[in-house]
């Protein structure tokens, strides 16, 4: 299904790179008009970062561009050009939202600051995602996705037992805590409008977001003033609860015993009878503290058979247990993923058929229809001749003064 | 704190909270922005009530966290009462959050026979359809076959899973959008919608572009970032603990940064990465230049501190910052400037507003609630209205 339901609601947007473009794609997705202002001359880094289709590098054949921005429009300006901030006044003028995710500073010195854009749309929602905020003593440091990692706990918690800090191995908050907080704010902040007549400034501090994301994590240190130190892929408070070595290259599945019930299951696949017999396992205290027993004697188990047979035996008697997956996993082999149509192929003018992920749920029993994202300035004319309106002589002339590119 | 004055957005939307743990993020995301957001629970509590860690009062500390601002109110949901009244709350709210249990049909068949217009969204390890949707789920099974595990953790090591159980989150917020989402279009046309929540394809839907890149150029990514993580992507030792560094050549002055500091203070290791294989992105991503780029950063920032190696950040536009413990959070001087943390009733520091609105309409104000205590207020006009 393509659901419209955002029908009506035009977002200026000036995200790009990761968090600030997956964010808005939800809204795409959903029916809203979610125009992209780009630029040539300093293009989204996604689109020239890759992977590209067929390692061919080209402004429009970026993978990582594509899954971030479906179904969106493109409109390709210099924003450093004098006629350009006219332009975009025009644009949010018929906006609803203005979405960027600039450092902070950014959008003042393009004179697009909340109260210049306040003063001539007085409802405007204003999403601005800095990564420590837009004021205080560090709001200038620099970061990526794992400096958030680094600076909220998340680095420092991620990693294995008596070893040193290492992280998730992406930029994870960039994929879903940032992105995801903003996009319910920016609906929250609709639904005000809707009921207040007033717009609003969201000023979305990556790190402060990110925090909630570790907020068991804090809260236990809250309560108990004790941080735990690093568990690897253990549990604090169950066990087995791991990732073991299958049979098979670099194959490995993940096993997770939480209750009494399920240790007893467990013992019965393994067929090992001197856990099974042995009281003092009976309570998740007592396995817990024999944890390095019960691992390795799992680990043998799991040695002699493929990923794929061991979460089939655990789960065929309700024991948590799953395929460490990866990229290819997920797309060529994983049962699950594949029945419920979560892959959607969209064909593309220069990357062809492609692979692209349903936003992950099924609604009313459907997916989700994703569109092909924009090429770059695909949609510039129709955006200043059909919502701007622009006559093709005014277009021309802002062309010819490289106001677009 | 709100302005009584102004409504939250979402004041007047009643939503009942059938969720556990995987859901329970969703609800109190509305709850903090004004929904009326209803746990319930069956008599002697919910189970995650019980969800470990405990603090020292006996409660739960993620059921506290992810049940701040919520009510509660107990339903024996295995008898028919409990599920006449639950089908009467049901028709008294805009959006449902149901978690999946074994009961999973018959409550899905109930929720869906009360006419009008609202959302139900639920939630479940693999979704409701297809092979797995009996399978049992965990945060580490999620994280394992959304394909985040694999991409964690160093190479001749296993897989790794993310701290603080990500899949929590990212399943709710996921969800929690898509709900918004649905109920805009249920108050404009009054349709119903279901959203079938998988936390398996919540966390895949988060990875990076590691699909991107099996599909276009058939690599799967790894671990470590072998052949693709930069040689000064990590966290490195420093005078008290770990200071992040990112400083590739994409990253012009984050480089140019780091070489330039390191000639001004005559450090030897700066000559060696002048040199024209570190001009090299490819090689830059081996495990040989990995290893020599610790050796000579950590031997450069070996008697620096987290502060100061934080203040040279500031000042050179390198992007380097402190691997902060949990523990040190509500010192950073950023989150202090910025009175990020709040406390909740008895004085517990809890996280503030992952988003901060111009208007006042956010607020953590009530702890979480003990099993059972808007059962009168809650249930109470139900009965008098049935009683008419």
């Amino acid at each position: 299904m393509i659901p419209r339901f955002l029908e009506g609601i035009r977002f200026a947007d000036l995200t790009w790179a990761g968090a600030g473009p997956f964010s808005t794609k939800l809204f795409s997705d959903f029916g809203a008009e979610v125009i992209k202002v780009e630029s040539l001359s300093r293009p989204d880094p996604v689109r020239v970062g890759g992977p590209f289709k067929d390692g061919k590098p080209g402004i429009d054949r970026s993978g990582y561009f594509a899954s971030r921005n479906t179904r969106k429009k493109s409109l390709c300006m210099n924003m450093k050009h004098d006629e350009s901030r006219e332009i975009l006044f025009d644009l949010i003028r018929r906006s609803d939202v203005v979405s960027n995710n600039f450092g902070p500073g950014a959008m003042d010195r393009l004179g697009l600051g909340y109260e210049d854009v306040k003063a001539i749309k007085p409802d405007i929602i204003y999403l601005s995602m800095p990564m420590y905020g837009e004021d205080g003593p560090f709001a200038n440091l620099v970061g990526v996705g794992m400096t958030i990692s680094a600076v909220t706990g998340l680095m420092w918690q991620t990693g294995y037992e008596n070893e040193a800090p290492l992280g998730p191995g992406t930029h994870f908050p960039d994929h879903a805590a940032n992105p995801y907080h903003a996009a319910f704010a920016v609906m929250a902040a609709l639904r005000h409008r809707r009921a207040t007549g007033r717009g609003m400034k969201i000023d979305l501090a990556q790190v402060e977001s990110t925090i909630n994301c570790m907020g068991l994590s804090f809260l236990e240190y809250a309560v108990t003033g004790e941080e735990r130190p690093r568990l690897g892929n253990r549990s604090a408070h169950h066990a087995p609860h791991g990732i073991f070595r299958c049979a098979g290259e670099d194959e490995w599945c993940a096993v997770a015993v939480t209750s009494d019930a399920q240790w007893r299951s467990f013992c019965e696949i393994l067929g090992a009878k001197s856990l099974a017999d042995d009281r003092s396992l009976d309570s998740a205290a007592g396995r817990l503290a024999a944890a390095d027993r019960i691992e390795a004697d799992l680990s043998r188990w799991t040695a002699v058979r493929t990923a794929e047979e061991v979460m089939h035996a655990m789960q065929a008697r309700g024991v948590p247990a799953g395929v460490v997956a990866h990229s290819k996993y997920l797309i060529e082999r994983d049962a699950q993923l594949a029945a419920r149509g979560y892959w959607q192929t969209l064909d593309h003018p220069e990357i062809g058929p492609s692979r692209f992920t349903s936003p992950p749920y099924r609604l009313d029993g459907e997916r989700v229809e994703l569109a092909r994202p924009p090429l770059i300035g695909e949609h510039t004319e129709a955006v200043l001749g059909g919502i701007l309106g622009y006559g093709p002589e005014r277009i021309a002339e802002l062309r010819a003064k490289g106001a677009l590119e | 704190m709100t302005d009584d004055r102004l409504p939250q957005p979402y004041s007047g939307v009643r939503i009942l909270d059938l969720t556990g743990e995987l859901g329970g993020y969703c609800g109190r995301l509305f709850a903090d922005l004004g929904a009326e957001v209803i746990r319930i629970e069956p008599p002697g509590g919910a189970e995650d009530r019980r969800s470990e860690p405990v603090g020292p009062d006996g409660r739960s500390i993620p059921f506290r966290f992810l049940n701040v601002n919520k009510k509660s109110v107990t339903l024996d949901l295995a008898s028919p009462d409990g599920r006449a009244v639950l089908r009467d709350l049901v028709a008294a709210s805009q959006v449902v959050l149901y978690e999946a249990g074994p009961d999973r049909d018959s409550m899905l068949a109930d929720i869906a026979s009360v006419p009008g217009g609202r959302v139900t969204t639920v939630f479940s390890y693999f979704g409701v359809t297809g092979p797995y949707a009996d399978f049992a789920g965990s945060d580490l099974v999620a994280q394992a076959l959304g394909g985040i595990a694999w991409l964690s953790g160093e190479p001749g090591k296993p897989p790794l899973q993310l701290a603080g159980r990500q899949s929590v989150f990212v399943t709710s917020l996921y969800a929690a959008a898509a709900t918004a989402v649905s109920l805009w279009d249920t108050e404009r046309t009054g349709a119903s919608h279901v959203l079938d929540v998988s936390a398996q394809e919540c966390i895949a839907h988060s990875l990076q572009n590691a699909v991107q890149v099996y599909d276009l150029e058939s690599k799967i990514s790894r671990r470590g970032g072998e052949g693709t993580r930069d040689a000064t992507e990590s966290a490195f030792v420093c005078a008290d603990g770990y200071v992040f560094l990112a400083a590739p050549l994409a990253l012009v002055a984050s480089w140019g940064g780091v070489l330039a500091w390191m000639k001004e203070e005559g450090f030897a290791g700066a000559a060696r990465l002048s040199e024209p294989d570190w001009q090299n992105r490819g090689l830059r991503a081996t495990e040989p230049m990995k290893v020599e780029f610790r050796k000579i950063f950590e031997d450069f920032v070996r008697t620096k501190t987290k502060a100061e190696l934080r203040d040279v950040a500031l000042a050179r536009k390198i992007c380097m910052a402190p691997v902060s413990r949990v523990a040190d959070l509500e010192a950073d001087p950023q989150l202090a400037f910025r009175r990020y943390f709040g406390r909740l009733a008895d004085g517990t520091a809890f996280p503030g507003a992952p988003y901060r609105l111009s208007e006042p309409v956010w607020s953590v104000g009530r702890d979480a609630p003990a099993s059972g205590q808007d059962d009168e207020a809650v249930l109470g006009p139900l009965r008098a209205a049935s009683r008419h």
